[in-house]
């Protein structure tokens, strides 16, 4: 007979669901702090920092029983409560929408100890987009790779006084003019695994397989959205949205994830304001 | 699911872009040496828990370099031999000789922090083609004290961990980062570089 393997696992989520629209918001410097419970949308990426399976520290096997064996079983499943405040401050909105000129929204990646999530900005994108079809909003990577190398992290613009030194090339200036560039918008922050407890054993052998234990683990997310009016070469807004959320996984033969959609919730947040905010329709 | 014993080895591969600028009007000849077309590093393992590695970049320098330099100045020629240095000696302007001088990575086993790094330091040397020189065999040589300039220049790239991404492919990301910053370095400061900058100033004045 072969024996049951038992392998001790640190809970983590392999999805990333969203949360429904906290609020309502207000404007010119207000803060919304929101308590939520939101369904799981399981077509999201991973809400949880994660570390590749076969990272190290562990055996394969184990890595590969915690990240993807709850993923099996969750789809669909419960969601957990993610607490969420948005702060908003913006002026000189575009009260027409901005008809046919572009926007787009890059991630802060010149701090050493984290980087804006790639995944976060187009998830941000992807929210403004189906919010108003009429919005242009140019994919990041597509546009950083067009303008190779002035928005690599030792070279993109911080300050609005920037965008002059970078109008100084004429290829660049011609580029900016072929996509109508109205609106930079640059998000700073990410989401951070804040504590996790707990354990599981998990067995396998010829009849089956099954797991038996608690686990818990807290996410927080911190993004800031400044936005630049590329024409008037101003700053014209800043929306900070905070959310956090704790995230548990019972297991009574079968994993049982109740999911904190973190990310989800702060990308959600921040994407709906940037919507009222470059929206005529909204 | 079961781990192997080998070495992991990554052989760095990326997309990239040519840069956006207006092209320098100076026609370049790069010598690319066969220890930077062939560059690896091989890191033994420290311990029976971790791995040797083998870091293959030099392909991926290679594709890079040619892609920046093709982008940044107005002409650019390869000088791999007696026939090419010849044959570009009238018309080439300056010889550019890419070293790398060091590449170091970190994984996050050794770290404990979930982002893979890496940084690489290249030295760089500005010759003019009179200074090259050619050999019997075929080999092409210079004095490194005849340089116009000789200049280093460090690069740095880490990406995070992310889900199902195994160690090799998120070294070679943070790689390829990291060559992204070594051409955008390059790109900002070339003409920063004191001895670079009197070379160009001294081309204005001929002209």
């Amino acid at each position: 007979m072969i024996p049951w393997r038992h392998y001790a696992m640190r809970l983590h989520n392999p999805l990333r669901p969203t949360a429904p629209t906290p609020g309502p918001y207000r404007r010119l410097g207000d803060a919304t702090s929101t308590s939520m419970c939101a369904r799981l949308r399981p077509s999201m990426a991973a809400d949880a920092p994660l570390s590749p399976i076969w990272a190290g520290g562990e055996s394969s096997i184990v890595g590969f029983f915690r990240r993807v064996l709850p993923g099996f079983f969750m789809v669909g499943f419960l969601s957990g409560c993610v607490t969420a405040t948005v702060d908003e401050m913006t002026f000189l909105e575009p009260t027409e929408g901005i008809g046919d000129a572009s926007v787009v929204i890059l991630g802060r990646r010149h701090a050493p100890d984290y980087e804006t999530e790639f995944e976060f900005i187009e998830c941000i994108g992807d929210h403004i987009r189906r919010g108003d079809k009429s919005i242009t909003v140019l994919h990041e990577l597509q546009f950083i790779n067009d303008l190779y190398p002035w928005f690599e992290p030792r070279t993109a613009p911080l300050r609005t006084e920037d965008i002059d030194k970078l109008l100084e090339h004429k290829p660049v200036a011609e580029k900016f003019a072929e996509l109508k560039l109205e609106y930079m918008i640059w998000i700073d922050g990410s989401t951070v695994e804040t504590n996790s407890s707990g354990s599981m054993t998990c067995g396998v052998g010829p009849g089956g397989a099954g797991c038996f234990g608690f686990g818990t683990w807290g996410n927080a997310s911190e993004y800031e959205a400044t936005i630049w009016d590329f024409t008037d070469q101003a700053e014209v807004g800043r929306i900070s949205a905070n959310t956090s959320g704790q995230s548990y996984m019972p297991a009574v033969v079968v994993p049982i994830p109740i999911i904190a959609p973190v990310q989800g919730a702060a990308c959600d947040s921040l994407g709906d304001q940037l919507l009222k905010y470059l929206s005529a329709k909204i | 699911m079961l781990a192997g014993c080998g070495a992991k080895q990554v052989v760095v591969e990326g997309k990239f872009p040519p840069p956006i600028m207006e092209p320098l009007p100076i026609t370049v000849g790069v010598v690319y040496s066969d220890a930077f077309k062939n560059h690896e590093i091989y890191d033994e393992a420290a311990g029976r828990a971790e791995s040797d590695w083998v870091v293959q970049t030099g392909g991926a320098q290679m594709v890079f370099w040619s892609t920046l330099f093709n982008g940044m100045f107005e002409k650019v020629v390869r000088i791999n031999d007696h026939e090419s240095l010849h044959k570009h000696e009238d018309h080439v302007d300056v010889v550019l000789i890419p070293i790398i001088e060091d590449l170091q990575y970190t994984i996050p086993m050794y770290t404990n922090v979930k982002v893979y790094e890496i940084w690489m330091k290249y030295r760089f040397r500005m010759v003019t083609i009179d200074d090259i020189h050619d050999h019997d065999n075929g080999d092409l040589s210079y004095h490194p004290e005849q340089s116009l300039a000789d200049w280093t220049l460090s690069a740095y790239g880490k990406t995070p961990t992310a889900f199902m991404q195994s160690d090799e492919a998120a070294v070679n990301l943070a790689a390829v980062v990291a060559l992204r910053d070594a051409g955008a370095n390059f790109i900002t400061s070339f003409e920063r570089v004191p001895d670079v900058a009197r070379w160009l100033d001294s081309r204005e004045g001929m002209e």
